[in-house]
């Protein structure tokens, strides 16, 4: 894959927990690429160091040797201060759950990155992410009055309204029944379609995972293969051969 | 269940520490209270019975109660020494001597006693003085100072040093140092001791002594010889053994002791009160956050009952373990207390530290009792956890809103209740009443706070949505929990209460004093002490007003001493006033009849509420106790309305001091010749004033600003003192925030991921104590201005309300920033929180 257009990238990416007898390597050497205006997921087994390549990617953790780029900027280069402020610009998150402040609305959730910046939200495009999300009707709902899965939708919709270079979204589905599942799912595609979005998931979910475009298999901190826009049943298949 | 309790502690060890650190400071406060007071009482106890040692009989004159009794006749001292069984007879005359150092600064006298003594060599080892240094006065120019006088003052032997006397200002030579006993220091008191002749005439005893030290032969019985002394001592002269003498002594002593007690032992008690909402709170949130664990427990069949005995017990185990180290922390307290008193110039005596069984019993007691009083509450709530909620998230039910209303305004107005009875009617313990009533008070303040906390959050949190998100949730945070929000703004409120009250009594008494002053006051100039004195025991100097009188430039003097008096009808004591010179002309009484002229010797004018209470009027007699036991009989010849001096009776100087040994005015004002400007003659008064160096001349508006001065730096020291109890409160809003941030920690990782800069959580965080600060603040000064105008409007007698908005706004600011203080370790902590481990799945 074409490295300069990368949306976020790994280089020779290691990550070690703890020292000593208690030592886990969770990355080992990993370098993968992830396209820009694609929707790419990553799976593989418990402990494959999907969750902490999403973690070191997004700004929320450090490699303990490697790179990690958003765009062309070396994650590793920034303080503290930096990364907050690249995530508040270039990343927005959707987390298995949650994903919402309680004590404000659905409104206030969706443009929180942007508020928490001090600035006012594009209304147009808010507009737009709403109506996409089907959250019209639910704005001015705190999360307790959402189902779970509208409460994910407003979780896509505050990643999408900032415009982030980059959307990392982990288990998203993992808490919602299949059907609310397969909603957000389509959401998330039509983000990649009809915006040009750019989504990097983890998922342990085949039929989640054959929602995106290439699917990146990991097995102990390596990378295992991929998939081209692959059905579940293949990604089944595949799963199956790593054993 | 035990088991469990003592797990459900050490798992909460850190939550529980600030709670148990609340404690720790209330008990430490009454503990160290405890062990300062008794550590002086044994000090002083032990000094005395030493004193007294060797003294078989004491000869004096009665004192009934206040101080100035009478002396008795010089002469008794010969014929108690005359008896055939006696063989010392050693007079004394004591009285009151201000040492003056070199530069002219008065010594001690800054409110601990400047005693005067006499010297005769029979009496020598029958006092508790011994010389350290010189020898005792032989001569009517030498004089022995005490060693604690004698530093402050770098005194030495052979030093010539002035001393100020009833008689004048006098010049002397230092003869000797002495100590008290094995003690450098009396509680800062200075002594002077003369020559008894000497003494005598200094403090204006000629003939007259006020004690004849006896000491009977080996094989004599002292009760024998007392009663043969007995038998021919006059009306208003006693006979009592070394014992009697030394408990009066101890007794007149712990008088005073107790008071300090008492005041310290309020102010840990509310230290305490206020750690009280700090428990609850803590165990209110500790209980909702183990709302599945209690749940898990009901389901697997624990009773309510076993529930609610698992969080006493909590309680119990971590109310032993605070009140123990409170205990012990009391005795750094004490220390504390010794070294705050040193540094006001009362050095303390003391042989050691004392702890006696009864401190560590109340210590306990208190700590314990009020630590499981206030977990009752969230134990009961606890208990009624559904064991439906280990499986779901379900909160117990609330109480309702009605019951929350009808509960809160019933002991709110139980409390004020109490506080209007105790204010309003005059009855026996009136002070317990109205200081029960506050509690109370305060109590169902809290009740009621939760129902006005989120709307006072919405409302004064307002221009914080300004700000943006980050105070849009500080103030969301502040709102979402009204009950935490109000229990821990709770805690700041009482402090803030109370420190409301005595501004507004604080602002209402200077305001009265300065327009009685402006008001009432025709002198030119003022003549008082110049530090703050008991005035039982220091005074200027009558002289003083001789001096003045002889100036061209005075056209007159009135002075006027204080007294007390035991009133016939209801038995209180109250102050009078025994007054020379036109008094009438320099300070305008309001007469509802009669006229302060005609006062003179057998005649008084009292106030009108007496003569109500004598049902007396113009030309009736008025039956009045004094301090010697003696009663005076008075005819009436004018009642005032209101007097601005605050006595309520006045009488005669000469008349006074016929029943009165007290030989020092308490004031001298001073009205120019006609002829001459106030101003312009100035510098001639204050010739003659500077000749008395423990006096100080004003003008009104100097007079004013002074009395001004001395109100606020009393109540100021309350104020201080208080400050322990704003502590813990603000120890509470530490926790609070520290348990709710605990609690938050998912919302804070997640605002961080997508984007929250560190110090936009610490700002977050920190906006969130300011509201909880600020609540509690305003909550403080309403409940605040509220008693304390109740107060004030109580105390009547020309007391005018005046409420010092400033001092209050200034009082709220500053509980803002308290909450900005609390906030600084939580926001820490807060934005410190690393955002994998918030968002991390269970």
């Amino acid at each position: 894959m074409n490295v300069e257009n990368a949306a976020a990238r790994v280089e020779n990416a290691s990550k070690v927990y703890g020292a000593g007898d208690t030592e886990v390597t969770a990355l080992d050497g990993l370098t993968v690429a992830f396209e820009r205006g694609r929707f790419s997921a990553i799976m593989g087994p418990s402990g494959s160091g999907k969750s902490t390549l999403l973690h070191c990617l997004a700004g929320l953790d450090y490699l303990t040797s490697g790179d990690a780029f958003i765009g062309d900027i070396r994650l590793g280069d920034l303080s503290e201060r930096e990364l907050t402020l690249l995530r508040r610009k270039k990343v927005g998150f959707v987390f298995q759950a949650f994903n919402l402040i309680p004590t404000l609305d659905a409104a206030e959730n969706i443009t929180l990155p942007v508020a928490i910046a001090g600035e006012t939200p594009d209304k147009d495009w808010y507009e737009t992410v709403v109506e996409t999300m089907r959250l019209g009707d639910r704005l001015d709902h705190r999360p307790s009055e959402l189902s779970g899965g509208q409460q994910q939708r407003v979780a896509a919709a505050r990643a999408l309204v900032s415009r982030p270079e980059i959307i990392f979204a982990d288990e998203p589905s993992g808490n919602l029944d299949s059907k609310s599942g397969e909603e957000l799912l389509g959401f998330m595609r039509k983000a990649v379609d009809e915006f040009g979005q750019t989504i990097v998931m983890v998922t342990h979910d085949p039929r989640a995972a054959a929602w995106a475009d290439r699917v990146v298999f990991l097995a102990d901190g390596r990378g295992d293969g991929e998939l081209a826009s692959p059905t579940s049943d293949q990604i089944l298949e595949f799963l199956k051969s790593m054993g | 269940m035990l088991r469990i309790a003592l797990k459900g502690v050490l798992a909460h060890k850190v939550r529980l520490a600030m709670t148990a650190l609340a404690i720790v400071l209330g008990v430490a406060f009454v503990s160290g209270t405890y062990v300062f007071t008794d550590s002086i009482q044994r000090s002083f106890d032990s000094l005395m019975s030493d004193v007294n040692e060797g003294v078989d009989l004491y000869v004096r004159g009665t004192t009934e109660f206040g101080f100035g009794g009478v002396r008795i006749d010089e002469a008794l001292v010969d014929r108690v020494r005359d008896l055939p069984e006696v063989a010392v007879a050693a007079p004394s005359v004591e009285g009151i001597a201000q040492l003056v150092d070199e530069q002219g600064e008065p010594i001690g006298g800054n409110g601990p006693p400047t005693f005067g003594f006499s010297y005769v060599p029979e009496g020598e080892g029958l006092t508790p003085l011994v010389i350290r240094e010189g020898d005792w006065p032989r001569s009517p120019t030498e004089v022995v100072v005490d060693a604690f006088a004698a530093d402050a003052g770098s005194i030495e032997v052979g030093d010539v040093i002035e001393v100020i006397l009833p008689i004048g200002t006098e010049v002397f030579t230092i003869s000797g140092i002495a100590t008290f006993g094995d003690a450098e220091n009396l509680l800062g008191a200075t002594l002077a001791v003369f020559e008894f002749e000497t003494a005598q005439r200094a403090f204006d005893a000629a003939g007259s002594v006020d004690t004849i030290a006896v000491v009977v032969f080996p094989g004599a019985d002292p009760a024998l010889v007392a009663a043969q002394i007995a038998d021919f001592l006059p009306d208003r002269a006693e006979v009592v053994t070394g014992e009697q003498q030394t408990d009066d002594d101890v007794g007149e002593f712990t008088e005073g002791l107790s008071f300090i007690n008492t005041i310290l032992l309020v102010i840990g008690g509310v230290a305490v009160f206020v750690g009280a909402f700090l428990i609850q709170n803590t165990f209110r949130i500790i209980v909702a956050q183990r709302i599945r664990e209690l749940a898990l427990l009901r389901a697997i069949g624990a009773t309510r009952g076993q529930v609610t005995r698992m969080v006493v017990l909590e309680a119990l185990a971590v109310g032993l373990v605070a009140s123990a180290v409170g205990v012990g922390a009391g005795i750094l307290i004490a220390l504390g207390l010794k070294a705050a008193f040193a540094g006001f110039g009362f050095g303390i005596p003391t042989t050691g530290i004392v702890l006696l069984p009864r401190t560590i019993v109340v210590g306990m007691t208190v700590g314990i009792v009020v630590t499981i009083a206030a977990a009752l509450v969230p134990a009961r709530r606890a208990a009624r956890t559904p064991p439906i909620a280990a499986l779901r998230d379900v909160a117990a039910p609330p109480r309702s809103l009605g019951t929350r209303i009808a509960a809160g305004t019933a002991v709110t107005g139980m409390g004020f209740s109490l506080v209007l009875l105790g204010l309003f009617v005059q009855f026996g313990n009136a002070v317990a009443v109205v200081g029960i009533g506050a509690l109370v008070t305060f109590t169902g303040v809290s009740i009621l706070a939760p129902l006005v906390a989120a709307a006072f959050a919405r409302s004064a949190g307002a221009p914080l949505r300004r700000m943006g998100i980050v105070g849009r949730l500080a103030q969301e945070n502040a709102i979402r929990r009204p009950r935490r929000t109000a229990a821990t703004a709770s805690a700041l409120m009482i402090g803030v209460a109370l420190v409301s009250v005595i501004a507004v009594f604080q602002g209402s008494a200077k305001a009265s004093v300065a327009a009685a002053f402006r008001e009432d006051n025709r002198s030119d100039f003022q003549v008082q002490l110049g530090s703050f004195g008991d005035p039982a025991s220091s005074g200027l100097s009558p002289a003083l007003t001789a001096d003045l009188r002889e100036l061209e430039v005075v056209g007159s003097v009135a002075r006027g001493r204080l007294g007390e008096y035991r009133s016939g009808p209801d038995g209180g004591l109250k102050f009078m006033l025994g007054v020379d010179g036109p008094i009438g002309e320099q300070v305008v009484f309001e007469m509802a009849d009669g006229s302060l002229g005609d006062l003179g010797p057998g005649t008084a004018v009292i106030s009108a509420a007496e003569a109500r209470a004598f049902d007396v009027g113009l030309g009736d007699f008025v039956r009045v106790q004094v301090s010697s036991g003696a009663y005076m009989e008075l005819t009436v010849v004018g009642v005032f309305e209101a007097a601005p001096i605050g006595a309520s009776l006045v009488i005669d100087l000469a008349t006074y001091e016929q029943y009165n040994s007290f030989r020092l005015d308490q004031f001298a004002y001073v009205q120019v010749a006609d002829g001459f400007a106030a101003e312009e003659v100035r510098p001639a008064i204050e010739e003659v004033v500077a000749g008395y160096p423990n006096a100080k001349l004003t003008n009104t508006e100097e007079l004013i600003a002074d009395t001004e001065d001395q109100i606020d730096t009393i109540l100021n020291l309350l104020v201080v003192l208080l400050g322990f109890a704003l502590v813990i409160a603000l120890l509470g809003i530490v926790n609070t925030l520290a348990l709710s941030i605990a609690e938050r920690r998912r919302e804070i990782g997640l605002v961080r991921a997508v984007g929250m800069e560190r110090r936009q959580v610490r700002r977050m965080i920190r906006w969130e104590a300011v509201l909880i600060a600020v609540f509690g603040g305003v909550l403080g000064l309403v409940v605040g201005v509220v008693l304390g105008s109740a107060l004030v409007l109580a105390i009547g007698q020309g007391f005018t309300l005046a409420i010092p908005w400033v001092q209050l706004i200034v009082y709220l600011v500053l509980a803002a920033l308290g909450g900005v203080l609390a906030a600084w370790i939580p926001a820490r902590r807060g934005a410190r929180m690393k955002i994998l481990d918030a968002i991390a799945y269970e």
